[in-house]
């Protein structure tokens, strides 16, 4: 059951396309996650996708709405650097915009108080805002986010600006949060997206090189991958491996030679008969899955 | 409805913290009493400097109290015009800049809802800041001279309104096309400036020009008869303040809050 | 020689001082001014009606 669908998304600043037409849909309930590099267009997909900025080409559905629908009511948006009236304290922005998402004021009230505790700033909710620091900030930032229970919550590079321990607690904050909401966040930190995701959309020049599940992803670049260290000088080496039909690429990483096949069963076979053959000094021969990491250098790679 | 009075609220709550509350009534007194004051003491003052020569005798004939009112209205004409493009210029231009509009308009918030709270709190200020100088100028003009009739005080208090609110209209409009404040600020004193420019070099051809209405509510002050183009004027006055206000909602809803 | 009316010129030299002391309150608690703090204390202080205007009109840095 998808959520929201985007299809054929298009956007050009002064003629120049930025996003090159996206496809894809977020299911219900899941944790999907925008990964790419920095100006690969994360952000401007997020502001189409929250009525921030309109899209040149395409159309964006959202489910049960008809075409004029004001969909802000569905969406819960944070942006990457979110900002406040100074002169507000935290509990008054969020009943502020609490009412203005059409609550009642005691309703406000509940939900602004109970969102403070959940995000963990209950403790400075009659300070002025301009005298939060940069993570509470973020943490009020997603409290307002949260404020009129929205069905798709996006966030635009949540983490990036925190440190380990405030980058800690809202990856858990999210992963207690995925209960009960779809989520689409942006990073270009990969390993945050590995542990709280499901769903991944890689994008990269305003485009989208490849998505799915993480299990999908796993299975699809599943051990297609040989790390190789010898006793002495990798390079003696390469140039063989380099010959063989099943290898498409080989990196170096110290004394490891990275080696991506194409066929798993005959490469290894391959690699073996020459190793066996040419008498290598084999320190470790290992055949291991991609990390996610892998998936995007070569993604991006292609 | 209670959306807007959200916003609305929220518009007299952060006037009532940055002081504006305070600070432009306050300015608006100073500016029209000085006129009464220093009408009133400036042959006291010229006199006891005693920087005039034996024999020579200035005579200043003492102005009306109708004309000391009107010099106290062209201060808020003047400066008065200034503070409030001053104050107004940044109110959608400056949320939008800092980001803090992208924000509240994430929200289902309707931008009409959103500009025109923005724009009646602004007027209300307006309005009431100049209710109180004015009422103040009128009040010293009565006691140093002579006792404006009330009811007249309140014509022209209503004219020359009708001038500001188009002024600070204009000034709301530009501050929703523009990103800059300066420039929102900068295009509405040029426009303002333009209109009594053009309307005083031409003014055998602009009678039913806006900019005329200060006029006319002077002749009104003077002669307590209504001139015959001051329903005009201020009928246009009306009209051109919700075209200005209209393409300003219009223009800023066609904006993308969120540049690249 | 002059003869001042106090009675009239009390009230206006009251909000004068209201002006200014409210600039004053403002300056001490906002986090940001537009140049430095003391030069608008300074203004503020010196400059009779106008200065703290110019703070409100200018000084304060909004968001």
């Amino acid at each position: 059951m998808s959520l929201i669908e985007i299809k054929g998304l298009k956007k050009s600043f002064q003629g120049r396309e930025v996003i090159k037409g996206l496809n894809f849909s977020l299911e219900k309930g899941k944790c999907t996650a925008l990964i790419g590099p920095n100006g690969a267009g994360k952000t401007t997909t997020l502001r189409m996708l929250s009525g921030l900025m309109n899209s040149t080409e395409g159309t964006i559905v959202f489910e049960g709405t008809k075409k004029g629908d004001d969909i802000r009511k569905f969406i819960g948006y944070l942006p990457q650097f979110p900002v406040f009236y100074d002169w507000m304290s935290g509990i008054e922005f969020l009943e502020y915009v609490g009412k203005l998402s059409g609550l009642s004021k005691k309703v406000a009230c509940e939900r602004a108080l109970h969102l403070l505790q959940v995000v963990g700033i209950i403790d400075a909710k009659k300070k002025r805002i301009g005298k939060y620091s940069g993570g509470m900030k973020q943490r009020l930032g997603i409290a307002q986010a949260l404020i009129h229970r929205p069905q798709l919550l996006m966030l635009d590079e949540p983490v990036s600006a925190l440190d380990p321990f405030g980058r800690r607690e809202i990856l858990e904050l999210l992963e207690k949060l995925k209960k009960e909401t779809t989520i689409l966040f942006s990073t270009h930190i990969l390993n945050d997206a590995e542990e709280i995701c499901n769903q991944i959309l890689f994008l990269h020049n305003g485009q989208l090189v490849e998505s799915g599940s993480m299990e999908e992803l796993r299975e699809r670049y599943q051990q297609s991958r040989i790390d190789i260290i010898f006793q002495n000088n990798e390079e003696n080496y390469k140039d063989v491996l380099k010959g063989l039909t099943e290898v498409e690429s080989i990196t170096s990483e110290g004394k490891q030679l990275r080696i991506y096949v194409n066929d798993i069963e005959l490469a290894r076979r391959e690699i073996l008969r020459e190793s066996m053959e040419r008498n290598w000094p084999l320190v470790k021969f290992e055949v291991s899955g991609m990390t996610l990491e892998d998936v995007f250098m070569k993604v991006v790679g292609k | 409805m209670s959306q807007w009075l959200t916003l609305f609220q929220k518009e007299l709550l952060e006037m009532w913290r940055n002081f504006k509350w305070i600070w432009v009534p306050i300015t608006f007194i100073l500016l029209g009493v000085q006129e009464p004051l220093s009408s009133h003491f400036m042959p006291q003052i010229i006199n006891s400097l005693g920087g005039l020569p034996d024999g020579a005798v200035i005579k200043i004939p003492p102005p009306s109290a109708q004309e000391v009112l009107i010099k106290g209205l062209s201060q808020y004409t003047s400066i008065g015009v200034l503070i409030i493009v001053l104050t107004t210029m940044g109110l959608l231009s400056g949320e939008r800049k800092s980001g803090v509009a992208a924000m509240i308009l994430v929200k289902p918030v309707s931008y009409e809802s959103y500009v025109t709270s923005k724009w009646v709190g602004a007027m209300l200020l307006m309005w009431g800041s100049f209710l109180i100088g004015y009422l103040a100028t009128w009040y010293y003009t009565g006691i140093l001279f002579k006792w404006v009739p009330i009811s007249d005080f309140f014509a022209s208090y209503f004219y020359y309104g009708l001038w500001l609110t188009l002024a600070l209209t204009v000034t709301i409009s530009l501050s929703a096309m523009f990103l800059t404040s300066g420039m929102a600020g900068f295009l509405s004193l040029a426009i303002v400036i333009l209109m009594n420019v053009v309307t005083s070099s031409l003014s055998n051809w602009m009678e039913w020009s806006p900019a005329q209405i200060t006029t006319y509510a002077n002749k009104l002050l003077l002669t307590g008869k209504i001139p015959d183009s001051l329903f005009p004027s201020s009928l246009l006055a009306l009209v051109c303040t919700i075209i200005f206000l209209l393409v300003g909602i219009f223009v800023f809803k066609r904006k993308e809050l969120a540049s690249s | 020689m002059i003869t001042i009316n106090w009675g009239l010129l009390a009230p206006i030299i009251i909000i004068q001082l209201i002006l200014l002391v409210v600039a004053l309150i403002d300056l001490v608690k906002i986090e940001k001014t537009n140049g430095p703090k003391w030069l608008w204390a300074i203004i503020i202080i010196v400059v009779n009606i106008i200065g703290p205007v110019l703070y409100f009109v200018i000084g304060r840095r909004n968001h």
